[in-house]
């Protein structure tokens, strides 16, 4: 083959050396047999006559011969292309259609192909990352899903398992890093000293923790993440070996990681467990119940994710029924997963990408669909073209060939310029991947998104060319019979440009559903209450550094006066310091209480609400209404009985219609109780999508807390307020750190981010199918009344109106527009069908949004159909009978 | 006497034949065919030259630029030793193709 083939390539290059020695050797025979000939008694000429009419043809004999060196493959392809690119050339306005459309079509793939790529396809960014697992234990028989490990359990888990070749332990926190000009707050990742070794990870510079380096009593060591070492210490390589501040100690830095997935956490900093003033406290080392970790494993070669669940459950169980009282539900204990890495990174990624990967490919469909339909209307205005080199000799097959090239190099034009497109948007792609899955950083367009793009352009380009060469293929011979505008292939092409319409325009139905759907619970979840009043509120980090306000009360105290100051600046309305604020990444911390007179026959059965804990301006500051009662005061404070507020569907769900106020409930099992003396609206804590959890409040002078949020309402915009809330917190202690500004408002907005891209997404998409698929109507509407100039004229002469001429022109086109609605029916519920994990409160069958597209798509149909339909009116009768 | 043109195929295997003797340019072939088989089978010229330049491409004949014996530039073909391995082989199908006829036609 390849011999062949540099034959060919060889006879190619020496083409004309070829063609000069082809022609010598006939003439050469043809010379000797007329020399034989004359020979035998004839007269030269007639001899010479005679040796031609022996030979044949020349030149179709010299055809054949350069056929047989395989030349010919690449001449004639090489010919198609210049002729192809001359054809495009001198048709701009439909190679620039078909490209744009194309590139559209191959960019959109490319796009979101390069998220599949990178997100879904490719090896993940830790060694062996195919074998890492997360444990997760779950008891759904009481209500409880995936709590932490205690590091006992741990151990026992490393210990015991067959399936697992590591595990290690990680916890993130923050802590606040001294040493830099500003006080920073760090996130840190916790771990043990074989983490890194587990998750296969190398360090850029520097080594990572060795055995041992975790425990109790080690010297603090720090690594540093690749994001952090960058922005806060420039990519000093000197960085290995300084020593750090942080919690009153010094942390020897020993390394720096590569860039990686903010997975688990997006941490700054990594410090053995033994560093962490929490983890490291004793107690960790032995109480089985002191659970705050998670773990990490990596599966021995071989082993399912199955079976190293199975094999870890065996223990779980065997733990509960040796340690029932650490266990819930009398040693049932907790069920164990290993859950693999991979699906820990994307799970959350996948029906959004894969409904916009479905979409895309609807997409091209539709562009493919539409370019051979251009491509159709443009070879109706070429068949005298075709017929004619038909007639001179070229073959059909040859000529189906010269279609196929010209639409791929359409094709590839498209693509290349669909790529540019694609690499254009990436930055926004990355931004909008983020907000579901960590590894969105992988995303780029790089070889394999390149070999796609080039894939899908062939394809399509191939694809696209063979429907109208087909086509051709039979009208050749007819429109040379008949030579005239009407012939046969005219009748076959025009019936499969409308097929191509129908195709479109259920695809672009198809895609309307999806936006429409989309659009609708955008529009559900914007209209749910939050529970709060939106409004100007600032809010911002607000972490006290533990090693320096160790007594609860000197943390309230701080707390106090930062209020206290703040009440007296221009532009706050009022000011408030909670645990947590709603629709904010982390929530508040959840856990179970018990009421006075309503005892529960386990510990494990008790209620479980989440706690908030805060400062009495609290409710009016974000606007949560109360219901009942009273909310929290200045008179509340440590030396005061303990008081909570509750939800109001904690109320309901515990006390019914009846007014909780006076009730007393318990967090200590009845050692100490606290009287609620308000029921506060419900919020939607954990985004718009999830119901309002039930939530006690607690006050914050009561119940102290070392990290929460600081919450401004303000005159103006919360924003300007920045500087005057970081220089108040900084007159009272100028190393307590201050970040993350944000106005409630931009929480919420974060909170609808994702469905509103998508929704954008789908929109554009819907909005560009729409406008080709009109494009390519009225280009079909408008031919249809060219043709049929001279029946329409006749009509007219005959004493039909106008107007219904234009409703002839337009029920055809109706016809297709309801053909495609059809059809487009089957796809639209397929497609709502793979969307149902995306939408809020819309049922993918809603009638209104079905009922709403179909009205759009027909409308904008009609409209489309309208101007050229109306050409048909125009027709001067008695021109046209003239002209018949 | 009737002339019989060739059967498809056939063709290949008589110019490497032909070209066992000795290089040969594409006329000669042509005149050698036709005299070795007493004018009974007819080069059709038309195919010849397609025949040549495919065998060319196979790589069982080569080619080379040369006199003609009236000292005109003739293009001579050659057959390779692969040409010549295919030939045994032909050889050898023919054989056995035309005992099986001959069989068929002695049977009737």
């Amino acid at each position: 083959m390849a011999s062949r083939i540099l034959t060919a390539l060889r006879a190619l290059f020496r083409k004309r050396d070829v063609e000069g020695q082809l022609d010598e050797e006939v003439r050469f025979h043809i010379e000797m047999e007329t020399r034989k000939l004359s020979a035998r008694g004839l007269p030269p000429a007639e001899a010479r006559r005679q040796a031609l009419m022996a030979f044949g043809g020349v030149e179709k004999h010299k055809e054949e011969a350069r056929d047989a060196t395989g030349a010919r493959v690449l001449e004639t392809l090489l010919q198609d292309i210049r002729y192809g690119a001359r054809g495009l050339r001198r048709n701009p306005v439909f190679t620039f259609a078909a490209v744009a459309t194309l590139a559209l079509g191959i960019g959109a793939n490319a796009a979101i192909f390069s998220v599949v790529h990178g997100v879904f396809l490719q090896a993940l960014p830790y060694g062996g990352g195919e074998s890492l697992v997360r444990l997760r234990q779950d008891a759904p028989g009481i209500n409880v899903t995936d709590p932490p490990f205690s590091p006992v359990e741990i151990n026992d888990y490393a210990g015991r398992n067959r399936t697992l070749t590591g595990l290690a332990e990680y916890h993130s926190m923050w802590f606040v890093l001294l040493g830099k000009s500003e006080p920073e707050r760090v996130q840190t990742g916790v771990v043990a000293a074989n983490y890194f070794d587990v998750m296969g990870v190398k360090p850029i510079l520097g080594r990572t923790f060795r055995p041992g380096e975790d425990a109790p009593g080690a010297e603090p060591l720090l690594i540093l993440s690749h994001d952090y070492w960058m922005r806060s210490w420039g990519g000093d390589k000197g960085i290995v070996g300084k020593g750090l501040r942080m919690n009153d100690r010094v942390h020897t830095v020993i390394g720096v990681l590569p860039p990686m997935p903010a997975y688990p956490d997006e941490n700054d900093v990594y410090m053995p467990v033994s560093a962490c003033p929490f983890r490291g406290r004793p107690e960790m080392y032995h109480d089985r119940s002191r659970r705050m970790v998670q773990v990490f494993g990596r599966v021995k070669p071989g082993v399912t994710v199955a079976a190293a669940s199975a094999d870890l459950n065996s223990i779980a169980q065997d733990l509960a029924a040796k340690e029932p009282k650490f266990y819930p539900e009398k040693g049932t204990g907790f069920a164990l997963t290993a859950v693999s890495l991979r699906d820990e990174l994307t799970q959350s990624a996948r029906p959004t990408f894969l409904v916009l990967f479905g979409i895309v490919g609807l997409v091209l469909l539709l562009a493919c669909a539409n370019v051979a339909n251009l491509t159709l209307a443009r070879l109706l205005r070429r068949r005298r073209e075709l017929a004619l080199r038909g007639a001179l000799g070229a073959c059909r097959l040859r000529l189906a060939r010269q279609l196929v090239t010209e639409s791929t190099l359409v094709a590839l034009a498209g693509g290349a310029l669909g790529v540019l497109f694609a690499a254009g948007g990436l930055k926004l792609l990355v931004a909008f991947a983020a907000r579901f899955t960590p590894r969105a950083r992988e995303i780029s367009i790089d070889g394999p998104v390149l070999l796609f793009a080039l894939v899908v352009s062939l394809a399509t380009g191939i694809a696209f060319g063979l429907i109208p060469a087909f086509s051709a293929r039979r009208g050749l011979s007819e429109a040379l019979q008949e030579g005239g505008d009407r012939s046969t292939g005219g009748v076959v092409r025009h019936r499969m440009r409308s097929a191509l319409i129908v195709v479109q325009v259920a695809i672009s139905f198809t895609i309307l559903i999806g936006a429409g759907l989309m659009i609708r619970s955008l529009w559900k979840l914007q209209g749910v209450d939050p529970g709060f009043a939106i409004g100007r509120v600032l809010t911002t980090r607000l972490d006290l550094n533990f090693t320096k306000y160790t007594d609860p009360a000197k943390r309230w105290a701080f707390e106090k006066q930062i209020l206290e100051r703040l009440a007296g600046q221009p532009g706050v309305v009022s000011a408030a310091i909670a645990g947590s604020f709603p629709l904010n990444e982390t929530g508040p911390n959840s856990g179970r209480f018990e009421i006075e007179g309503k005892p529960v026959p386990s510990d494990d059965l008790r209620p479980q609400a989440e706690f908030q804990r805060v400062s009495s301006d609290y409710f009016s500051t974000i606007g949560v209404p109360l219901v009942a009662g009273r909310a929290f005061t200045g008179a509340d404070t440590d030396e005061t009985p303990k008081v909570a507020a509750v939800s109001r569907s904690l109320a309901r769900r515990f006390w019914g219609a009846k007014d909780p106020v006076g009730e007393r409930i318990s967090f200590d099992r009845g050692k100490s109780w606290i009287t609620i003396v308000g029921v506060a609206g419900d919020v939607r804590q954990y985004g718009l999508a999830s119901a309002p959890p039930d939530e006690i409040y607690l006050a914050l002078p009561q119940f102290p807390t070392l990290s929460g949020s600081l919450l401004v309402r303000t005159s103006g915009s919360p924003l300007s307020l920045t500087k005057t809330v970081a220089a108040t917190v900084h007159s009272i202690d100028p190393d307590q750190p201050v970040d993350r500004f944000r106005s409630l408002d931009e929480a919420r907005s974060n909170a609808l981010a994702s469905p509103r891209l998508t929704a954008t997404l789908l929109s554009l998409f819907a909005a560009l199918a729409l406008a080709v698929t009109c494009a390519g109507l009225a280009g079909v509407i408008a031919f249809t009344v060219g043709e049929r100039r001279q029946e329409f004229g006749i009509r007219m002469a005959l004493g039909a109106e106008p107007r219904s001429v234009l409703r002839l022109v337009l029920n055809q086109a109706m016809k297709l527009v309801l053909a495609g609605l059809a059809l487009g029916l089957l796809g639209a519920h397929l497609l709502a069908r793979l969307m149902s994990d995306l939408l809020f409160e819309v049922r993918a069958t809603d009638p209104p949004t079905f009922l709403a597209m179909s009205v759009v798509l027909v409308a904008v149909a009609l409209l489309a159909s309208f101007f050229p339909a109306r050409r048909a009116t125009t027709v001067d009768p008695i021109a046209t009978l003239r002209s018949t | 006497m009737t002339r019989t043109d060739l059967l498809q195929g056939t063709l290949d295997v008589l110019i490497l034949k032909t070209l066992r003797s000795a290089p040969m340019h594409g006329w000669g072939i042509s005149q050698r065919i036709q005299q070795l088989s007493e004018d009974v089978l007819q080069v059709n010229q038309g195919s010849l030259y397609p025949a040549l330049y495919r065998l060319e491409g196979k790589g069982w004949i080569r080619s080379e630029w040369g006199a003609s014996e009236n000292n005109r530039r003739a293009r001579f073909y050659e057959l390779t030793k692969k040409g010549l391995r295919q030939l045994a082989e032909e050889e050898e199908g023919w054989e056995r193709f035309a005992q099986a006829v001959s069989r068929v036609l002695a049977a009737s």
